[in-house]
């Protein structure tokens, strides 16, 4: 026979869904947001920091920004990683920044830059994932 | 900024604090953590760049 938890404590607390959402939709289109609503404010400020600064570096360094086009499987991952920096990415691409300069000296630089700074931050969404689950502190 | 050495040192040091706050908690931990982390990027690549210098890419 099944035995029933005996104390309101041994009930499994049941992660909200909604708070999980909105900490990954909010991550995912600022860096570091997604654990300012989890109450995270230390890693809240460093990611929003040091991934907005890759960013920023990326574009100075004369970096570019790659078009929505899923032409090829090179295109495709180019784009994805960009676009992971949420809506830095789209808000420099729809101003018309990170045209880009292949003849520049830093241009690999900038590009690394630019596309660590979002993969960076799909592996905060997901941290914050976890929080909001219960899953870690 | 066309120092490779300053950028390689910049993007080390941003990445590891990344990691460093996702990995640990506590200012002692991640302290250590950061350091063997930054430490690591930055002495690997001097490392491969080093390995990879007779080749002609």
């Amino acid at each position: 026979m099944e035995s029933f938890p005996q104390t309101l404590e041994a009930l499994p607390a049941e992660p909200g869904i909604l708070k999980t959402l909105a900490a990954c939709v909010a991550g995912a289109l600022v860096p570091g947001l997604g654990h300012a609503l989890l109450r995270k404010w230390d890693r809240s400020l460093v990611f929003l920091g040091s991934i907005s600064m890759l960013f920023a570096l990326g574009l100075y360094l004369n970096g570019r920004l790659f078009n929505p086009d899923f032409s090829d499987l090179f295109s495709t991952l180019k784009f994805i990683a960009d676009a992971g920096n949420g809506s830095l990415y789209w808000f420099s691409w729809l101003r018309g920044l990170g045209t880009g300069d292949p003849a520049a000296y830093t241009f690999d630089f900038g590009n690394v830059f630019v596309y660590t700074a979002g993969l960076l931050n799909m592996l905060v969404v997901v941290d914050a994932f976890d929080i909001a689950q219960g899953r870690k502190q | 900024m066309n120092n490779h050495f300053l950028l390689m040192i910049v993007f080390s040091a941003l990445v590891s604090v990344v990691f460093t706050f996702i990995a640990k908690n506590g200012a002692k931990e991640r302290s250590k953590y950061f350091l063997y982390l930054f430490g690591s990027f930055v002495l690997l690549s001097i490392l491969v760049g080093w390995l990879m210098y007779p080749f002609p890419f």
